[in-house]
C-alpha cells in the first residue's frame, strides 16, 4: 500500500464509536425483546407469582386456624372417649403385631435365602426344555433328542446347597433340587399372604377407631382437613408458573372458531384461584380471603356458583363459551377480556353475565341459577314486547294457530275441488267411447272420494289441534272490541296521552302520541267496538265484603293496589288503584265473575265477530264456551274465550257483585277528565285505524279487523349477534364512542358503542335515536314506544338480548333435553304464563308474591297456598289432571276450592288446554323425578286387627288427625286448617304421604303439619304416643298402617271417627289463635 | 365538523397508517438530500469541465481535493463498515416497530358485513384512490399495466449516456422531473389522499374533520359529455335505419375522442416545447430513434392524463371525458 494519507476524510474517519453505540442500541433492544417476551408480554406470569403469595398466606393461616379448631375438637369428650378405645385396641392388637412381624420376617429372609437358586434354577431348566421341545420329533434326531431329555432331567436333578435361616436366628444347610426350589418359593409366597391378612383382621379394631376419629372431627368440622389443605399450601408454594390452559375440540366446534380450531381458553393462567387443581370447590375464594379488597386487579377469586360447574364441566366449557371474551389471548387484560373493536364475542359486563346462559338456554322460560334472565322473560311476555317483537320459540302459539288455519283452509280448498271433479269425472265415464276408459275415470272418482274422506279426516285432526292452540292463545293487553262495554270513552284519550299518569306501574308502554293522534287512535278503538248484545245489568254488592274477597282470593297474585309505597301485589296485571274512574260496572262484574267470557265469538276463517243471527240462521242456541266452539257456519274452531290469562275464580254473582262495587271505590276523587265527544266522529276512523297498524296496537289487543295483524317489530331471536353496523345510532354515534350519554352526561362505563349500550338506552328511551333527525311527519319516527321499566329490569333484558345470538357453539351444546328434563323445560314456559309462581312456590328458594303480602306473614303463613316443590311425589297425576282441568273437583259445586276448601285463597280455573294439563301433570312428575307412565303403588288390605289399630292412632289424643283436617261437615270444618282425607285415596301417594306424616318438615319446613308423630325404632316408624296393648305385638310399620287406613278410609268411617276426637271445633279455634 | 384532533389522531396512530406519515417525513427530506447532492455535483462538473487540467487529477467526490489522497480505495473495509452500520440502524428501526406496534389484525371476515372505509393496505392505496377517477378496467388494468411496462421500458427509451452512478440534476433534468411528478406528485399524493383524506363512504375529510359513516352527501359527478349536451339526438338522423346501436351512445362515443385528441395534440406538443428547450436536450433526442420517442411521448402523455382527470373530477366534478360502452376515460 502506498504511504498513508491520515488527512483523506474516508480512509482517516473512525467509525469505531457510531458502531459501538449502534451496536450497544442494538443490544438494547435485544434486551427489550427478551424482557417481552418472557415478562411484558406474558402479564400472566407475574399474576401466578402474585396469586401464589397471596394465597400461601391464606392457607397458612387456614390450617393454623383448622389446627386450632381441630384441637378443641380433640379435647371434646366424645373424642376423648373414641382414643381411649383407639388406645384400647391398640393394646390388645401391639403384641398379635408383634408376633406377626417376627414371623414374616422370618418369611422374608427364607425368601431371600432362596430367590437366586430359584431364579438361577428356572431359567436354566426352562432354556434345557425349550431346546428339547424344538429337536424335532423323527427318527433323523432321536439321539439328540434323548440326550435333550436326559439334560432337562439331570438338570432337575441338581440339587443347591442354602443357608436356610430358620426361628430362633439359627441358620441349617439344605439342600434343595428343582422341584423343591419351587415348592417351597410358592408355599412361602402364601404363607406371606396368610400372614398379612391375619395383621389386616387384628388391625381392623385400631383401623376402625381411627376411622371414627376421624369421622368425628369432618361430622363436626366440614371442609378440608388440616392435612389436605397443607398438601394444597404444598403445591401451591411447588406452584409451576405456567400457562394454564383449557382444550375442547366439540364436534361441529364454532366456538371462538376461527379456522376450525376448537375452544382454547387461558383464562386461568390469569384467574388463578379459578383452577381446581389449586382452589378445590370446597373452598370459595374472596378478595377479602386474599386480603386484596383494595385491589381491583388482581383476579384471584374462585367461581362464585360452583354448583353451576356440576352441570358444564369445566373441562367442556371453559369460559368463554359463556362469559365471551378472547379465550387465547394473554397479552394484556383488554385482549383476553376481548374488549377492543375487533373482537366479536367480549366479555359480558359483570351485569349481563346471565346472557351466557341463554346462548344455550333460549329454550328455557326458567332457568335455574339464572334470575336476572328469568326475570326478562317475563318482563319479556308481560310487558309486551312479545306483542310487537317475535322471539323464536317463545309463546308462539299464535304462529301455530294461523299455519293451522291456513292449513286447514288450503285443506278445504283442495277438498272442494276434489268435490267438483268427482261428478265431473263420473260423467265422462258414462260418456267413454270404450269400457277401458270408464272403468280408469271410474276408479279415478272412486280415489277422489276415498282422499276427500282422509281429507276430513286431517281437518278434524287439524281442529283438535286448534281447539287447544286457541285456548293457549292469549294477549297482553285487554280485547279492545269490547271498549264500549267496558270503559269510558273520556277515559280513553287520557289513557293513552298520560299512560303513566294514571298507573306508574302499567305494563303498557308510553306512546308518543300527539293530541291529534289520541284523538284518532281513540274514535278509531270506540267506533271499531261491539255495540252489542247488552250487558246484564247488575245491583250493587257490598264493597266491604268485596275488599275482603279481594284481599283474601289470591286476586294480588297478580294484580296490585294502592299507589307508592302502598302499592302491594303483583306486577303481572293492573293496578287497581283507579279502576273506578274508567270502568263499567256491569262489565267488572261479569268480568270478575267469569273473565273468559266473550261477548260474541270470533271465526278466523270467516274474519268476522259471530252473533246471535249466524247461530239462529242454523237453528243453534246462542252458546259458545271451551265446550261449544264450533263456528256454526263452517263447523271450525271459534275463539270463544278472553284471550287473558286472567282465571275464572268460580264466584257467585253475588260475590262478583261485592268485588266489583269494591273495585268502583277506586278511585281518585280529584281525577276530571276532558269531554271526548270526538270518539264518535267517523272522520277520525281511517287516521285511527292507520295508526293502530302503524304503532301495532294489535300485537297486544284483541281489536275487530286486525285480529291477524302480524307483528311490526324487529324478530329479536338473534338480536345479540347483529353486527354493531346493523344498530341504527343515528346522530349519537359519535357521542356513543366518546361515552357521552344521550342526556349530555358522561358515561362512566367509558364508550357504549356496543350493542349493550344500544339495548340500554333503547330500552330506557326509544325516542333518543331520533333525536335530532328531520322527521316532520309523525309517522316517520321510530314506533318504539317506551317500556315501563326499571333500571333493573333493562339490565335483565339487555342481558337476554346480548344472549339472544345465533350460537357459536355445537349443536350438542344447546340446551334441548330429551329426558324428563324436557318435561320440565316445556312446563316452566306455562308455570310462568299463567303466573303460577305468583302463588305457589314451585322452585326451591322460590318466593312468591303472595308470600310477601302483609296478610301472610307470619303465623298468617299458614293460610298460603301450598307449596308444590314435590307436587309431583305427593299426588296421583291421574287426579292431578282432573283437578287443573276442574279445581272445585265438582261440576254442581263450583264456588270452593276442591282440596282446600278451608283456605280463603282459592285455585281458580284457567281453562288450560289439554296440551296444557298433560305438560304441567308431566312437569311436576319431573321435578319430583317420577316414572312416568304413572303406575299405582299397590297397598296391602287392613286386616280387622290393623284397621283396629290404625284407628287408634287416627283418633289418638297424640294426634288428632281431624283437630285441624277438614271432612266436609260445615261446623266442624270452620276451623279446619288442612285437606279432608276422603280425597287421600284418589288424590295422594302413598310414599310420599308415608314420609309426609313421618317428617313432614323435611318436605316442606314450616308447614303446620307436626314432626314427630312417629320415631324410628329399629328401622321401623312406630308411633310416638299411648296405644292400646294389642299394639304392643304389632310388628309392622306403624306409618304405613296409617298411610294404608288414611287411603281406604270411608265417609262412614269418617264421620263414626269424628265424634271421638278431642273436639275439633275448640282445640282447632285455640290452634288457630297461637 | 372540523377541529377534531381526535380523529386526526386516530388516523395517523393506526399501525396501519405508520409506514405513510413516515413517509411524509422522510420523501421531503431524501428529495432535499438527493437535489443538495445533485447540486453539489453539478458545481463541480461545472468546476472541472472549466479545468481540464483538475479533470485530469480530480477524482472521487466533492470533497474538498487533494492531490494526496488516493484515487481508489477498497471495498472493505471503507464501504462495507458503512453499510454494516446502516445494516444495524434498519436492525434497531425494524426492531422498535416490531416491538411497539402490533399487527393490525381484524375480526373475521364476514361476508354480510363490510367495513367502511375499506381501505387496501397501505401501498395498494394509490391504485384504490385511482378507482374513483377512472373506471375499474382502467384504473385495475391498463393504467397498472402502463406503470410496469413504462418502467421496463426505461432503459431502452433512455438515450442520455452520462448522469450513471452519480447524482446529476443538469445532466438528467427530465428524468428527474419525470420522477417527482410522476411518483411523488402524482402515486404518492394519491396514497396521502387515500389514507388521510378518504374517511367512511369513501368520502373526502379534510384533516380534523369527524368521520361518520352516516355522512350524506351532495355529489354530482357528470360526464364531458352531459356538460355538452351530447344526447345524439342529431344524429339519429345521419345514421342509417338498419343501424342498431343506440345513436346516444354513439354519439357520446365520438363525442369523447374530440376533448382526447386535443389533450393528446397539447400534451405532445407540450412535451415536445420541453424537449427542445436547450441545446442539451436537443443534442440528447436527436440521438433517439421514432420509435424511442413515440414510445416515450406516448408514456408521457398518459402520465400526464392522471393529474389531469384528477384536477377535472376534485375541481369541475366531471366524471368521464370520453365514455363508450366498452371502457371510460
Amino acid at each position: 500500500m502506498p504511504e498513508l494519507q491520515p488527512d483523506d476524510p474516508i480512509k482517516s474517519r473512525s467509525y469505531a464509536n457510531v458502531i459501538l453505540i449502534a451496536i450497544f442500541i442494538l443490544l438494547l433492544c435485544v434486551s427489550w425483546s427478551f424482557y417481552q417476551e418472557f415478562i411484558g408480554l406474558r402479564p400472566w406470569r407475574s399474576y401466578q407469582s402474585r396469586f401464589a403469595t397471596s394465597y400461601s398466606a391464606y392457607l397458612q393461616k387456614q390450617v393454623r386456624d383448622r389446627q386450632a379448631q381441630e384441637k378443641t375438637v380433640e379435647s371434646s369428650a366424645d373424642y376423648q372417649k373414641l382414643s381411649a378405645a383407639l388406645q384400647q385396641a391398640e393394646a390388645t392388637a401391639t403384641p398379635q403385631d408383634q408376633q406377626i412381624k417376627v414371623q414374616s420376617d422370618l418369611v422374608d429372609a427364607q425368601r431371600a435365602a432362596i430367590l437366586h437358586a430359584f431364579q438361577e434354577d428356572r431359567s436354566r431348566v426352562g432354556s434345557l426344555i425349550y431346546d428339547y421341545e424344538t429337536i424335532p420329533n423323527d427318527a433323523a434326531n432321536r439321539s439328540d433328542k434323548q440326550s435333550g431329555l436326559k439334560a432337562v432331567q439331570e438338570a432337575e436333578k441338581k440339587t443347591y446347597s442354602i443357608d436356610w435361616p430358620e426361628e430362633g436366628g439359627k441358620t441349617v444347610t439344605k439342600t434343595f433340587n428343582y422341584d423343591q426350589l419351587n415348592n417351597t418359593f410358592n408355599q412361602l409366597l402364601d404363607e406371606k399372604a396368610q400372614l398379612t391378612a391375619k395383621q389386616g383382621d387384628i388391625d381392623k379394631p385400631v383401623k376402625d377407631a381411627q376411622t371414627a376419629m376421624a369421622a368425628l372431627i369432618a361430622n363436626k368440622l366440614p371442609g378440608l382437613d388440616a392435612d389436605q389443605l397443607n398438601g394444597l399450601l404444598k403445591s401451591v408454594r411447588d406452584m409451576d408458573v405456567s400457562l394454564i390452559q383449557i382444550n375442547v375440540n366439540p364436534p361441529g366446534t364454532q366456538i371462538n372458531d376461527i379456522g376450525g380450531v376448537g375452544l382454547t381458553d387461558r383464562c386461568q393462567s390469569c384467574h388463578v384461584g379459578m383452577e381446581p387443581k389449586y382452589v378445590p370447590a370446597a373452598l370459595t375464594l374472596t378478595k377479602a380471603d386474599l386480603g386484596l379488597q383494595k385491589s381491583t386487579d388482581a383476579p384471584f377469586t374462585s367461581h362464585p356458583d360452583q354448583d353451576l360447574f356440576n352441570w358444564h364441566p369445566l373441562d367442556q366449557f371453559g369460559c368463554s363459551p359463556c362469559h365471551g371474551g378472547n379465550g387465547r389471548a394473554l397479552d394484556s387484560v383488554e385482549l383476553a377480556h376481548g374488549r377492543y373493536e375487533h373482537w366479536v364475542w367480549p366479555l359480558y359486563y359483570p351485569e349481563n353475565y346471565q346472557a351466557g346462559c341463554q346462548q344455550c338456554h333460549s329454550a328455557d322460560a326458567w332457568t335455574e341459577h339464572a334470575p336476572v334472565l328469568n326475570e326478562a322473560k317475563v318482563l319479556y311476555r308481560d310487558r309486551g314486547c312479545i306483542g310487537c317483537h317475535n322471539y323464536a320459540g317463545f309463546d308462539n302459539q299464535g304462529e301455530q294457530l294461523q299455519e293451522t288455519i291456513r292449513e286447514i283452509a288450503s285443506l278445504e280448498k283442495e277438498k272442494a275441488d276434489d268435490n267438483q271433479q268427482i261428478p265431473l269425472l263420473n260423467k265422462q265415464g258414462d260418456q267413454a267411447p270404450d269400457n277401458a276408459t270408464a272403468q280408469r275415470l271410474y276408479a279415478q272418482a272412486t280415489n277422489l272420494t276415498v282422499s276427500v274422506s282422509k281429507i276430513d279426516g286431517r281437518v278434524q285432526q287439524l281442529d283438535e289441534l286448534s281447539h287447544s292452540l286457541q285456548q293457549e292463545v292469549k294477549r297482553v293487553g285487554p280485547d279492545l272490541k269490547e271498549v264500549r262495554m267496558k270503559l269510558n270513552p273520556e277515559w280513553i284519550p287520557y289513557w293513552l296521552g298520560h299512560t303513566w299518569n294514571f298507573d306508574p306501574t302499567a305494563q303498557m308502554p308510553q306512546f308518543r302520541l300527539q293530541p291529534d293522534e289520541v284523538q284518532a287512535i281513540s274514535a278509531f278503538i270506540w267506533q271499531q267496538g261491539l255495540k252489542g248484545p247488552a250487558l246484564d245489568k247488575q245491583t250493587p254488592g257490598d264493597a266491604a265484603h268485596g275488599k275482603e274477597l279481594f284481599n283474601s282470593l289470591g286476586c294480588l297474585a297478580c294484580h296490585s293496589i294502592g299507589e307508592g309505597s302502598q302499592k302491594i301485589g303483583g306486577d303481572i296485571a293492573d293496578n287497581l288503584s283507579r279502576e273506578g274512574e274508567k270502568a263499567n260496572y256491569n262489565y267488572i262484574v261479569r268480568w270478575i265473575h267469569n273473565p273468559r267470557v266473550r261477548t260474541e265469538p270470533y271465526c278466523p276463517f270467516e274474519h268476522k265477530d259471530i252473533g246471535p243471527e249466524d247461530y239462529a240462521k242454523h237453528n243453534l242456541p246462542y252458546v259458545f264456551d271451551a265446550d261449544h266452539s264450533k263456528c256454526p257456519n263452517d263447523g271450525h274452531e271459534l275463539v270463544v274465550q278472553q284471550q287473558t290469562i286472567m282465571p275464572d275464580f268460580r264466584l257467585s254473582w253475588q260475590e262478583a257483585r261485592d268485588i266489583a262495587s269494591f273495585l268502583m271505590t277506586q278511585k281518585d276523587a280529584s281525577a276530571r277528565y276532558e269531554p271526548a265527544s270526538f270518539v264518535n266522529n267517523a272522520k277520525l276512523y281511517d287516521k285511527g285505524r292507520t295508526l293502530v297498524e302503524h304503532y301495532g296496537c294489535a300485537g297486544c289487543h284483541e281489536i275487530s279487523g286486525l285480529e291477524d295483524a302480524s307483528k311490526i317489530g324487529t324478530d329479536l331471536t338473534q338480536e345479540g349477534s347483529k353486527p354493531i353496523g346493523r344498530f341504527d345510532f343515528a346522530l349519537l354515534y359519535t357521542k356513543a364512542q366518546e361515552g357521552v350519554l344521550p342526556d349530555g352526561q358522561k358515561s362512566r362505563a367509558g364508550g357504549w358503542y356496543d350493542p349493550k349500550g344500544f339495548f340500554d338506552a333503547k330500552l330506557a328511551d326509544p325516542a333518543v335515536f331520533d333525536e335530532g333527525k328531520y322527521k316532520p311527519d309523525p309517522l316517520d319516527r321510530l314506533r318504539m314506544p317506551k317500556p315501563n321499566v326499571t333500571p333493573e329490569q333493562i339490565n335483565a333484558l339487555t342481558s337476554f338480548l346480548l344472549g339472544s345470538t345465533q350460537s357459536t357453539l355445537p349443536p350438542s351444546y344447546q340446551y334441548a333435553p330429551t329426558d324428563q328434563r324436557k318435561a320440565i323445560q316445556e312446563g316452566w314456559w306455562i308455570v310462568t304464563k299463567y303466573n303460577c309462581i305468583g302463588c305457589h312456590q314451585i322452585d326451591i328458594g322460590q318466593k312468591t308474591v303472595l308470600m310477601g303480602l302483609p296478610q301472610y306473614q307470619g303465623d298468617n303463613a299458614i293460610n298460603l297456598p301450598p307449596v308444590l316443590t314435590s307436587e309431583g311425589a305427593r299426588v296421583n297425576p291421574e287426579w292431578l289432571k282432573g283437578f287443573l282441568a276442574n279445581p272445585a273437583l265438582s261440576t254442581t259445586d263450583t264456588d270452593r276450592d276442591g282440596v282446600r276448601s278451608y283456605l280463603k285463597v282459592r285455585m281458580p280455573t284457567f281453562f288450560l288446554s289439554d296440551d296444557e294439563i298433560r305438560k304441567l301433570v308431566l312437569f311436576f312428575g319431573a321435578l319430583s323425578s317420577q316414572q312416568q307412565p304413572f303406575i299405582p303403588e299397590k297397598l296391602a288390605p287392613l286386616t280387622d286387627t290393623e284397621r283396629a289399630l290404625a284407628r287408634g292412632i287416627f283418633t289418638s289424643p297424640a294426634a288428632p288427625c281431624l283437630k285441624c283436617h277438614a271432612t266436609g261437615n260445615a261446623n266442624h270444618d270452620k276451623n279446619a286448617t288442612a285437606p279432608n282425607f276422603l280425597l287421600a285415596g284418589q288424590r295422594l301417594r302413598a310414599p310420599w304421604t308415608e314420609r309426609w306424616i313421618t317428617e313432614p318438615a323435611t318436605i316442606i319446613p314450616g308447614t303446620a303439619m307436626p314432626s314427630g308423630l312417629f320415631v324410628q325404632q329399629n328401622g321401623r316408624w312406630v308411633f310416638n304416643g299411648a296405644l292400646p296393648a294389642a299394639a304392643k305385638n304389632y310388628a309392622g310399620d306403624e306409618a304405613n298402617l296409617l298411610v294404608r287406613y288414611l287411603m281406604e278410609l270411608t265417609p262412614q268411617e269418617q264421620a263414626a271417627l269424628a265424634g271421638s276426637t278431642p273436639s275439633a271445633a275448640k282445640s282447632g279455634s285455640s290452634s288457630v289463635k297461637k | 365538523m372540523f377541529g377534531d384532533w381526535h380523529q386526526l389522531w386516530v388516523i395517523i396512530s393506526t399501525p396501519d397508517n405508520i409506514p405513510i406519515v413516515a413517509m411524509l417525513g422522510l420523501v421531503p427530506f431524501f428529495t432535499w438530500f438527493a437535489f443538495h447532492n445533485m447540486l453539489a455535483n453539478d458545481r463541480l462538473i461545472a468546476q472541472l469541465e472549466a479545468d481540464p487540467e483538475l479533470a485530469r487529477t480530480h477524482h472521487r467526490t466533492t470533497y474538498p481535493y487533494s492531490s494526496r489522497w488516493e484515487r481508489e480505495l477498497h471495498t472493505n473495509p471503507f464501504l462495507m463498515r458503512k453499510e454494516l452500520l446502516a445494516a444495524i440502524i434498519i436492525t434497531i428501526i425494524l426492531m422498535v416497530w416490531a416491538l411497539t406496534l402490533n399487527a393490525p389484525l381484524e375480526e373475521p371476515a364476514n361476508a354480510s358485513v363490510t367495513m367502511n372505509p375499506a381501505k387496501a393496505p397501505w401501498y395498494f392505496l394509490g391504485l384504490q384512490e385511482m378507482l374513483e377517477y377512472f373506471d375499474p378496467w382502467i384504473a385495475g388494468v391498463i393504467v397498472p399495466t402502463l406503470i410496469i411496462v413504462g418502467l421496463m421500458a426505461i432503459p431502452y427509451i433512455d438515450a442520455n449516456p452520462l448522469g450513471n452512478g452519480y447524482y446529476t440534476y443538469h445532466q438528467r433534468r427530465h428524468a428527474v422531473w419525470t420522477f417527482l411528478i410522476g411518483f411523488e406528485a402524482i402515486w404518492l399524493v394519491l396514497v396521502c389522499i387515500g389514507t388521510f383524506i378518504r374517511g367512511p363512504g369513501f368520502m373526502w375529510y379534510w384533516p380534523t374533520q369527524t368521520w361518520d359513516p352516516d355522512r350524506v352527501e351532495f355529489n354530482v359527478n357528470r360526464n364531458l359529455d352531459q356538460i355538452f349536451g351530447v344526447d345524439g339526438h342529431w344524429f339519429s338522423h345521419i345514421l342509417p335505419a338498419s343501424w342498431h346501436l343506440d345513436p346516444a351512445i354513439v354519439a357520446r362515443a365520438l363525442f369523447g375522442i374530440i376533448p382526447m385528441l386535443v389533450y393528446g395534440v397539447l400534451a405532445a406538443l407540450f412535451i415536445h416545447w420541453i424537449c427542445k428547450r436547450t441545446a442539451y436536450s436537443r443534442k440528447i433526442y436527436s440521438k433517439m430513434s421514432i420509435l424511442q420517442t413515440v414510445t416515450m411521448y406516448i408514456f408521457l402523455i398518459t402520465m400526464l392524463f392522471v393529474p389531469v382527470t384528477i384536477f377535472l373530477r376534485l375541481v369541475f366534478r366531471i366524471k368521464y371525458i370520453w365514455e363508450t360502452p366498452w371502457f371510460s376515460i
